[in-house]
């Protein structure tokens, strides 16, 4: 019975093919430092998920995303669960990417045939950086509003085009509810849309080129 | 690359596959392993370090020390040592911009510019050590963040801060160019030239940590000092009735019930409306009870309280009082269990003591007047020093078991006059409304049995009581 409904599904979506492809892959012999990629992709999600249910009661104005964040903290059912649990995951989401880079960097990982691997890895770091710098102005508190303060008028040293820099991130000349609002959207939608597709490519990437062997004396 | 190099590294990654494992099941359970590790971590830290708690956004107050999430501090303590530089510390856009672009311009094009095709770290002295110096910088800056630079009284740098600038800059600095150099010598030193290297950066790491560690024992870390963050509404509550009753009794009375001001200078017999009163809970939105906290009614007579118009409450504070206000005035809300705080009062026969009973009482009847820049003799009630030590009849203000004390006799309805003069020298206490007896009373037990300040103290100096039968 299971087994003709696995056939008939095999047949439509070619799961066997699927299974061939991302899980019964060849590998060389690993050690746990080969878990620290999956571990940055489960912290990806889990972030996903739990910013999804941080959505549901944060408003992005600088009137109410405070309140809102406090009634999250003390009222919703289990919010300081959720938020305390996104709070530390972006601290730790960094740190986790950190050491990948590291051991990647390492074991020489980079080089030939996945230099591409690593250029989008780079790419992914920048963008979870960038995931802390606009998520953090969200709760709209001092330390929030100060740093982004500073932070953006780092911007401004730039010769030339530092103001235009500076104001662009602010949407004006300074902090007010267009920078929250740009930040808002480049935290929810802009930054995971081009994480999720790099991390896309690169976990391909991996695949295609299959996780790197450590180095031996001959390499 | 030539061909055949790519062939010796594909056939060589075909035979290590060889004697290799399979993703499924060999080595997925890792990764499960480790993740569910880590959510696990996450879950403890939510729910036993949690979120430490932050004042709401005030733009007004610009003497707020910036401080970035902890991954951003070594940049930032770079940029301030930078900037301690003689002549080029002050073009900011190199160490803000131009360095910043050229490591990750580096970090991006990594396997194009690391044209070495060996793996084996033996071989890669130069990449690895150069990482080691870079990473341990990374550490040593952000364990510095907090510890300022200071100059002396001749505007040179302090030991502290030279010791800073070496393990900070100058170290890695030096490191790297000679790490640099002897990656240019290794065809004629050899083998010798990596484990110069080695050498090299383990030295340099060294000494980094421990002039950090040296300027960290020197000067300890500046104690960042706590603000106060109500998070509950009857954390709010009670957060907002304390100021309430600091900023805004003497006008509007200990319930909001006053109509005629007295005893405020310049306002005098001031009608107000009652801002207790139906009128004003029912037709104000909390926003607009906060703006007016906020922005005052400056034509009418009451100043503005907002940081950035003058005052000195932040937008967390005057939202505690609207809260407050909410809850306590307006008949649609219920008060929630516990928010109501309640001054304590000592039992028959106990000692009371300045932290348990007089201090939550002196707040919320004294310090209205009785703080820095108000009227009141120069007698300060902040803090349990303040009290004994100051005020221009200092002496006979607060006199352990003399009945005479003047603050006895004020707070009990008296006035004091001038002995030489004859005019008022101090009135009663507080000026317009005396407290309920079982304050008064409990500050004059206070000031009998000899101002006793921590709980245990007045525990020790009540009587014993009585062995039983
Ligand atoms: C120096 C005296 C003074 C102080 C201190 C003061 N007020 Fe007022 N307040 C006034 C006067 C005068 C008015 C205007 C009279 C009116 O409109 O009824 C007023 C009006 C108000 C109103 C509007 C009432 C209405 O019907 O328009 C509110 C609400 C209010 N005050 C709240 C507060 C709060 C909260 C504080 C403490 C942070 C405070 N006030 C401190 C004098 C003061
Ligand atoms: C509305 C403002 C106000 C409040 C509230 C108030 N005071 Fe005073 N207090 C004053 C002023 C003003 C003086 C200066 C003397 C005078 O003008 O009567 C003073 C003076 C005093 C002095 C004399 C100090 C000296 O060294 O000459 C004592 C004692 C005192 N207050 C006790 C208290 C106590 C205790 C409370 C709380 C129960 C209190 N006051 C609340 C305004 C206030
Ligand atoms: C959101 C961040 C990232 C995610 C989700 C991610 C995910 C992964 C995963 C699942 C793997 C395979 C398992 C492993 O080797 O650990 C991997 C490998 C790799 N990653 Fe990442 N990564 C991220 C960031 C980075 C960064 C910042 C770099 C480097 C700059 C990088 C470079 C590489 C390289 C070169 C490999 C191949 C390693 C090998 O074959 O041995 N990745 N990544």
């Amino acid at each position: 019975m299971w087994k003709k409904l696995f056939d008939w599904l095999d047949e439509r979506l070619g799961l066997n093919d699927l299974y061939k492809a991302t899980l019964d892959r060849p590998e060389p012999k690993g050690n746990w430092w080969n878990t620290l990629g999956s571990a940055s992709l489960f912290l990806f999600l889990l972030q996903g998920a739990t910013g999804i249910f941080l959505m549901v009661y944060y408003t992005p104005s600088p009137d109410h995303a405070y309140d809102s964040i406090q009634y999250i903290m003390n009222e919703v059912a289990f919010g300081w669960l959720i938020r305390g649990i996104h709070h530390w995951g972006a601290t730790l989401m960094v740190l986790v990417v950190f050491i990948h880079m590291l051991r990647v960097f390492i074991t020489a990982s980079y080089k030939y045939p996945r230099e591409l691997t690593w250029i989008i890895g780079v790419g992914l770091l920048l963008l979870t950086l960038g995931m802390g710098f606009t998520g953090y102005l969200l709760p709209w508190n001092q330390r929030a509003f100060w740093a982004t303060t500073v932070g953006t008028e780092i911007a401004g040293a730039v010769p030339f085009i530092g103001e235009f820099i500076t104001s662009a991130l602010r949407g004006g000349s300074d902090l007010s509810a267009l920078t929250l609002s740009r930040f808002f959207s480049a935290h929810i939608w802009m930054l995971p849309a081009l994480l999720s597709g790099l991390i896309g490519a690169h976990i391909y990437l991996i695949m295609r080129h299959g996780e790197s062997a450590f180095p031996d004396k001959d390499d | 690359m030539r061909e055949e190099h790519k062939k010796a590294i594909h056939e060589k990654y075909q035979r290590v596959l060889q004697k290799g494992e399979r993703f499924w099941p060999d080595s997925i359970y890792k990764d499960l392993i480790i993740s569910f590790a880590i959510f696990l971590v996450l879950v403890l830290l939510a729910t036993f370090v949690g979120v430490p708690g932050e004042p709401k956004a005030d733009p007004s107050d610009s003497s707020y020390v910036p401080k970035p999430e902890w991954y951003f501090l070594f940049l930032f303590k770079f940029l301030a040592m930078y900037g301690q530089l003689p002549a080029i510390g002050k073009v900011e856009w190199i160490a803000a911009i131009l360095i910043p672009v050229v490591v990750l311009v580096g970090l991006f094009l990594l396997p194009l510019l690391d044209r070495n095709l060996k793996r084996h770290y033996s071989r890669r002295t130069l990449a690895l050590t150069v990482m080691v110096v870079f990473v341990v910088s990374m550490i040593v800056l952000t364990l510095l963040a907090s510890t300022p630079l200071l100059a002396d009284d001749t505007g040179r740098m302090t030991l502290p801060t030279q010791m800073q600038m070496w393990a900070g800059l100058f170290v890695p600095a030096a490191a790297y160019v000679v790490l640099a150099g002897l990656g240019l010598l290794v065809k004629k030193l050899g083998e010798r030239a990596g484990q110069a290297q080695a050498w090299t950066a383990g030295v340099a790491s060294l000494a980094m940590i421990a002039l950090t560690a040296a300027v960290l024992v020197m000067v300890p870390p500046v104690e960042v000092e706590e603000v106060l963050v109500a998070g509950t509404i009857p954390e709010q509550i009670t957060a907002g009735q304390d100021l309430y009753f600091i900023h805004c009794v003497e006008c509007h009375g200990d319930d909001g019930t006053v109509t005629v001001i007295a005893g405020v200078e310049g306002l005098e017999g001031t009608v107000v409306s009652p801002i207790n009163s139906q009128d004003v809970m029912y037709t104000f939105t909390d926003d607009t009870l906060a703006n007016i906290i906020n922005y005052g009614q400056q034509d009418l007579g009451m100043q503005p309280f907002g940081v950035a118009y003058g005052g000195e409450l932040g937008p967390s504070e005057i939202g505690y009082i609207v809260t407050f206000m909410r809850y306590s005035w307006d008949d649609r809300m219920e008060i929630p269990e516990g928010a109501v705080s309640t001054i304590p009062v000592p039992a028959e026969g106990e000692v009371p003591s300045y932290e348990i009973h007089i201090q939550p009482l002196v707040q919320r009847y004294c310090v209205s007047c009785h703080r820095a820049g108000k009227e009141n003799n120069n007698f300060l009630m902040t803090s349990y020093q303040e009290i004994l030590t100051t005020g221009d009849n200092v002496d006979l203000n607060i006199v352990a078991g003399d009945m005479e004390a003047y603050l006895i006799l004020v707070i009990n309805g008296q006035q004091i006059l001038d002995p030489a003069m004859g005019d008022l020298l101090v009135d009663q206490m507080p000026p317009t409304r005396l407290m309920p007896p079982e304050y008064i009373d409990s500050l004059t037990r206070w000031i009998m049995a000899g101002m006793p300040e921590m709980a245990v103290e007045a525990q020790a100096l009540s009587p014993a009581p009585a062995a039983a039968p």
